[in-house]
């Protein structure tokens, strides 16, 4: 090899090298420095945000993404990189990107997880720029408490869920039955509805990912005035809501709900089959969040269904909770004020009412629930709810205690043990109420 | 001698620095995550622990189940797949006409990702509105509706057809190649030897192609045993637990639990099991040529 292709081929490789590191690199470089940060994007550097979601989902991704677009045409300054990972990967797609301190400004936090990425230093308190917002005193109480970890609020919510019974109108008047108001009228209408030798069940029974909705709900239904409002996974005498005889009663209705009413194959059910289930005429009735309205218009006949209130336990309360998601600034982000600026566009009263209508959720905005679309329909039955606060008693959720994101996993397979006869209830009971006297004392420490 | 040397070097500087980024690292990360309490939730708290990890992991229930579970689903899952892909890559050796099509449909499983093949019989197997059930009832073989997944003496049955599935066009692809390269100069002998078709394959074609066998079942064990994906789209490790395998174990202790120290641990002990399984089938295997992969 002569000596000139020698320096030719060496130039070459340091350059592919050069190549390579910087492609393994981050994308800082497209980014400006802090100091336009403080412009927020009114300079005429250009700022690139990196956005990633969580609750992934096609449709939602196509409209989140609709809404980023205006942003970026009003702002020609900022660039929004917008991350949808797999929905199932996404939370800890978010964690190890957080966790790697890649460059990440806004993310997707879940009611589920704040604490954790608060206790974890991931997400940036948002008092400061809220206090100047001026959409922030539109804000309903409900939203503003669901993206908040003591006094401090580190999301502001996208939209809120609030679980309702769905059920099928039609089967219900050729029965001549009515909806269920109790759980106990719902496990018998649950057993009415049922035919296996039609394939036709009562209950879209839910046991696999996200059984605690359903298990949880009955506990706290028939805990009742017992449970401490703002700890909700005790009682206000300090016990655990799954260590008492109401606990019991609740989960031996569970046991025959399952057993008498719903599909064998349920057990193993997340949302997608138990929705699917219920749209294809195998289930009756549907305990869901309303991001399954649009999904129910698209796929069954006007008429066949229609909603009712969540159902209430012996001492005639329900207790219900209304989740969310929504967006944060990551404690990292050398771009807070322009990331600031897409959140608050994303939130503003506009923006975020059309979001609720688009993907089915409740606003998160009081001036927007007055509008005719709430008000009507599927949505009424919240309404409905809210307005009778002695029944329908909200509580905080237990999103303080960073276990909280692990109880999902460990109660859906203890509870999968015991519908399959592998565990017995007292034992079940124990070990839930363990999980949570030691996430108390956890946080105690 | 010396410059030219250093060019070379140079000149693998940039595979090399890729190879300690991409695997050297995350390699010996993960090893040192086994000696640590490393919960994503949990990353203030990141300090030593020694042994702990593996001491949970073989005092947790789930755990030895996955451990058991690993070998029912290697060991089913092999033999089934090897037998299938052979009678496939047999049949498949004859010239038949529309033989290209047939091979096509034949093998486009192994085209597919796992997770999308433990969807798609997830569905089918779903016991209220999935076509196994159905057929099985409209020709009368069942008179009652089968849990596939909801009963965990099914779920693991489930997991294991859909992995037969997916698994038997490897066999089949490999196979049909080694068969394809036996020399006909060996079957005429055996024929005029008065061999029939049995004693064919037994006594020339199975032993022609056998270094072909060791290799692709050697393979085929190792990355059954690693594969979680089609469990984790079919029943994802339910119901309770009963079908998880240590590797769709070890998935799930970060994606639901966080716990990275926990699913190293669970890593680690895959990796002697394979290594112990590799050296066990090759001291068995020795007599045979397995050339060199």
């Amino acid at each position: 090899m002569t000596s000139r292709k020698k320096l030719l081929a060496t130039l070459l490789t340091g350059a592919v090298t050069v190549g390579l590191m910087a492609g393994c690199g981050n994308n800082s470089n497209d980014s400006t420095t802090s100091n336009a940060n403080a412009n927020a994007g009114a300079s005429d550097e250009k700022i690139k945000l990196r956005m990633i979601e969580s609750l992934t989902s096609p449709n939602r991704t196509k409209l989140i993404q609709a809404s980023i677009d205006k942003f970026e045409e009003a702002n020609p300054n900022i660039e929004v990189e917008f991350i949808s990972p797999p929905f199932d990967q996404a939370d800890n797609k978010i964690r190890t990107m957080l966790g790697a301190k890649e460059d990440i400004d806004i993310l997707e936090v879940r009611d589920l997880n704040v604490a954790e990425m608060v206790n974890n230093g991931f997400v940036e308190p948002l008092n400061q720029y809220a206090e100047k917002w001026t959409d922030f005193g539109s804000l309903t109480a409900v939203a503003k408490s669901v993206g908040s970890v003591g006094d401090k609020i580190y999301f502001i919510p996208n939209g809120l869920y609030e679980r309702q019974l769905f059920y099928r109108a039609d089967w219900f008047k050729d029965l001549g039955l009515t909806p269920p108001k109790t759980w106990d009228e719902l496990y018998e209408t649950a057993k009415k509805l049922t035919d296996p030798a039609k394939n036709r069940f009562g209950f879209s029974f839910r046991g696999g990912s996200g059984s605690t909705g359903t298990t949880d709900a009955m506990i706290l239904a028939f805990n009742g005035p017992k449970v401490n409002l703002e700890d909700s996974m005790f009682t206000t005498d300090g016990a655990s809501v799954y260590s008492t005889p109401e606990a019991k009663a609740a989960m031996e209705l569970y046991l025959k709900l399952y057993k008498d009413a719903s599909p064998p194959d349920s057990i193993n059910w997340g949302f997608q089959e138990q929705v699917q289930a219920f749209t294809s005429g195998v289930t009756g009735m549907l305990l869901q969040d309303p991001d399954v309205i649009q999904s129910l218009t698209e796929k069954m006949q006007e008429g066949t269904w229609a909603t009712a209130p969540l159902q209430t336990g012996p001492t005639g309360k329900a207790l219900f909770a209304a989740g969310g998601a929504g967006w944060g600034i990551a404690a990292n982000s050398e771009h807070k004020e322009a990331a600031w600026k897409l959140i608050e566009f994303l939130s503003s009263p506009a923006e975020n009412t059309q979001f609720s209508k688009d993907f089915g959720l409740i606003p998160v905005h009081a001036s927007a629930v007055e509008d005719e679309f709430f008000k009507t329909g599927p949505y009424k039955t919240l309404l409905d709810m809210s307005n009778q606060p002695d029944t329908f008693v909200n509580y905080k959720p237990a999103f303080q205690y960073p276990g909280n994101a692990q109880w999902g996993q460990v109660a859906m397979e203890s509870t999968q043990a015991l519908l399959l006869g592998q565990a017995n209830l007292d034992d079940t009971l124990k070990k839930w109420d363990q999980y949570w006297v030691d996430e108390k004392a956890k946080l105690k420490k | 001698m010396k410059n030219q040397r250093l060019f070379i070097l140079s000149g693998l500087l940039p595979a090399l620095l890729l190879v300690l980024v991409f695997t050297y690292y995350p390699f010996f990360k993960g090893i040192m995550m086994a000696f640590q309490e490393y919960k994503l939730f949990d990353l203030r708290n990141v300090h030593y622990i020694g042994l702990d990890n593996f001491k949970a992991a073989f005092k947790d229930p789930k755990f030895l189940m996955a451990l058991k579970n690993s070998g029912y689903w290697v060991f089913c899952s092999l033999i089934l797949q090897f037998m299938f892909g052979l009678i496939l890559a047999l049949l498949m050796k004859k010239q038949f006409r529309g033989r290209g099509i047939y091979q096509g449909f034949a093998f486009y499983s192994w085209a597919l990702s796992g997770f999308l093949i433990g969807m798609i019989w997830k569905w089918m197997f779903n016991s209220q509105i999935g076509v196994i059930n159905d057929l099985l009832l409209k020709f009368g073989i069942i008179h009652e509706r089968i849990g596939f997944l909801s009963d965990p003496k099914w779920a693991m049955v489930s997991n294991i057809v859909a992995n037969v599935w997916y698994g038997v066009a490897f066999f089949a692809i490999m196979l049909l190649a080694a068969l394809q390269s036996v020399p006909s100069e060996l079957y005429e002998a055996a024929e005029m030897d008065g061999a029939t078709g049995w004693r064919k394959l037994m006594n020339v074609t199975l032993p022609y192609i056998m270094p072909t066998i060791i290799a692709t079942t050697l393979l085929r064990a190792i990355w059954i045993f690693n594969d979680p994906a089609i469990i984790y789209g079919l029943t994802n490790g339910g119901p309770a637990g009963s079908t998880h395998i240590l590797s769709s174990l070890m998935l799930d202790k970060i994606i639901y639990g966080g716990d990275y120290g926990a699913a190293s641990a669970i890593g680690i002990i895959m990796m002697v099991i394979l290594l112990l399984y590799t050296i066990f089938f090759l001291a068995v295997t020795k007599a045979e040529k397995v050339g060199d992969f």
